[in-house]
């Protein structure tokens, strides 16, 4: 007995039987507790009188009752201004046991009150960022990289619509040809992992047009802390990306003929060097001069040198491999290193692009054309420096050149 | 030792705390009010007879708990409990309600706190 009245004074909610007449019959302490604040000086036998501000239904609520039992007040939540301290939060359940037995539970609710308002005020918070960005998206994905949830700023942001994507992999937002797109798989995992994963390049829009996107994915856990999905962010920043490309072809690219300049092509000859000497790969170079260069510019103008400088290059380049780089390296003088070719390759690389040269016709300023032709001195890298393997390369020229012109030379 | 019976308590005594102070608990037992002695931390180390009867509970079920957080949790706000572990000195009416046995009954607590000293609550029925 004195154990069950330790048990009640302990209850951490409030508990109040009562009669139809509003006398309280039973109250445990919590309940006087909570219930105080609204009688500081008066009793508490009254339950209507006191909860009158707070419920001031509650009398004809439990006396017009129409069921002999059952809830006649559902966790109905109260306002409480105590005369000192912060406002609080109750919650009132009322019930109907029997005929003159009712009962009130009574819960201070005010942490949670708190936590749900600031849960809602943060969901509003994101939503209205969510929903006004303009040059992100932010999504989440599962696991597996499946679209869970859209939001319409991507809607901005690539013209995709939720109903297009949600439920779909994350797959269908890049471009089917991107190389990136089988480590797709792999950028998931590591964000597992690592927490995180930045990676750039290339997106498709829903019109089948790109963007150019730096995408980071953030790993988020649950309450365990295990992951269960992911929050992709991606940037669109196609024109910072255009404005990059366009400045490193201005600080590499000799701008007359589009060809390597100088500067870019000693990066290719030292990248190339380190690949021949660490990893023993091969590769050639072609010393090339235009004949009689000098010439065309006396008699038919610099403008005409400059069409033909520019025809060079292009034949050069649709000749040539992607892998393969033209540098203008001096006046009318072109270095071309070709990767992984050997000196007898090379040499047929060479007399194919004197062949394609000399079949060219340049349209001159003024209607007339022109034709030309380049001698060409080829040499293979062989332990050598840079220095002494275009040396041999331009003594190859030479010999061309007094050889007779329009003639590939290999180096000695 | 000198022979103390025939002395009256009274729950409005200014002397009161310096009285409990020396009192045994014999003496405590005879108090016709209701005395929770506490630790400075709010430990009960006393539950005189008057205070066992009002509440139902036994002295040795209370002695040893955290009064407001283990004996009267209703205590446990800003007008009992916050006021004995925020003000270095004490000495206050309060008009309360006790919930003793269930039954809401209005009560009048004394609460008497100086440093270097144990905390006392007093609870006297109102009629």
């Amino acid at each position: 007995m004195e154990e069950l009245l330790q048990f009640l004074y302990l209850m951490p909610i409030g508990v109040v039987k009562f009669r139809l007449s509003g006398e309280v019959e039973l109250m445990n302490p919590m309940a006087s507790a909570l219930l105080m604040p609204l009688a500081p000086t008066g009793s508490l036998r009254d339950i209507y009188t006191t909860l009158a501000p707070l419920a001031p239904d509650l009398k004809r609520r439990v006396q017009q009752f129409p069921e002999q039992a059952g809830i006649i007040i559902d966790q109905r939540q109260l306002q409480l201004q105590p005369p000192s301290g912060k406002p609080r939060t109750l919650s009132l359940t009322v019930n109907r046991v029997s005929d003159d037995v009712f009962m009130a539970v009574l819960k201070d609710i005010t942490k949670l009150r708190e936590q749900q308002r600031k849960l809602f005020a943060d969901q509003q918070r994101f939503r209205a960022i969510f929903d006004n960005i303009r040059d992100y998206a932010i999504y989440t994905i599962t696991l597996n990289g499946v679209i869970e949830e859209w939001n319409q700023s991507l809607q901005r942001y690539a013209g995709w619509m939720a109903a297009d994507v949600e439920g779909q992999s994350m797959r269908t937002l890049f471009p089917p040809d991107d190389p990136e797109l089988p480590r797709l798989d792999r950028f998931l995992s590591q964000a597992e992992r690592t927490g995180s994963v930045e990676i750039e390049g290339p997106q498709r829009k829903r019109d089948g047009s790109r963007l150019w996107a730096d995408t980071v994915i953030t790993a988020l856990p649950d309450e365990s802390g295990s992951v269960r999905g992911f929050v992709v962010v991606s940037r669109d920043i196609t024109e910072r990306k255009r404005i990059e490309d366009d400045l490193k072809l201005l600080a590499t690219s000799d701008p007359l003929t589009g060809a390597d300049n100088r500067r870019q092509g000693q990066i290719r000859l030292a990248a190339e060097f380190a690949r021949h000497d660490l990893e023993g790969h091969t590769f050639a170079v072609l010393m090339l001069d235009i004949d009689h260069f000098k010439s065309i510019n006396d008699r038919l103008g610099h403008a005409a040198g400059d069409a033909v400088l520019r025809a060079l290059v292009q034949t050069c380049k649709s000749t040539l491999r992607v892998v393969d780089a033209v540098v203008r390296w001096g006046g009318e003088e072109f270095l071309i290193v070709l990767p992984g070719t050997d000196a007898a390759t090379a040499v047929v690389v060479a007399e194919r692009l004197r062949a394609e040269i000399a079949a060219v016709r340049v349209s001159i300023p003024g209607g007339a054309s022109a034709g030309l032709t380049v001698s060409i001195g080829v040499a293979e890298a062989a332990g050598e420096d840079t220095n002494e393997l275009l040396r041999r390369a331009d003594v190859a020229l030479y010999a061309a050149k007094s050889g007779g012109r329009n003639r590939v030379v290999r180096a000695a | 030792m000198p022979v103390l019976e025939g002395i009256s308590w009274s729950f409005d005594d200014a002397d009161l705390l310096d009285r409990l102070e020396t009192a045994d608990e014999a003496m405590l037992d005879e108090i016709p009010f209701g005395i929770v002695t506490m630790t400075a931390e709010g430990v009960v180390t006393g539950y005189n007879a008057a205070e066992s009867r009002l509440s139902g509970l036994s002295p040795a079920r209370v002695i040893g708990r955290h009064f407001f957080s283990a004996v009267a949790p209703c205590t446990n706000n800003f007008m009992v409990a916050y006021r004995f572990e925020t003000e270095p000195e004490l000495d206050a009416v309060v008009d309360y309600v006790f919930t003793l046995k269930m039954q809401p009954k209005k009560v009048r607590l004394r609460l008497l706190k100086q440093p270097g000293r144990r905390m006392y609550l007093a609870v006297q029925e109102c009629p």
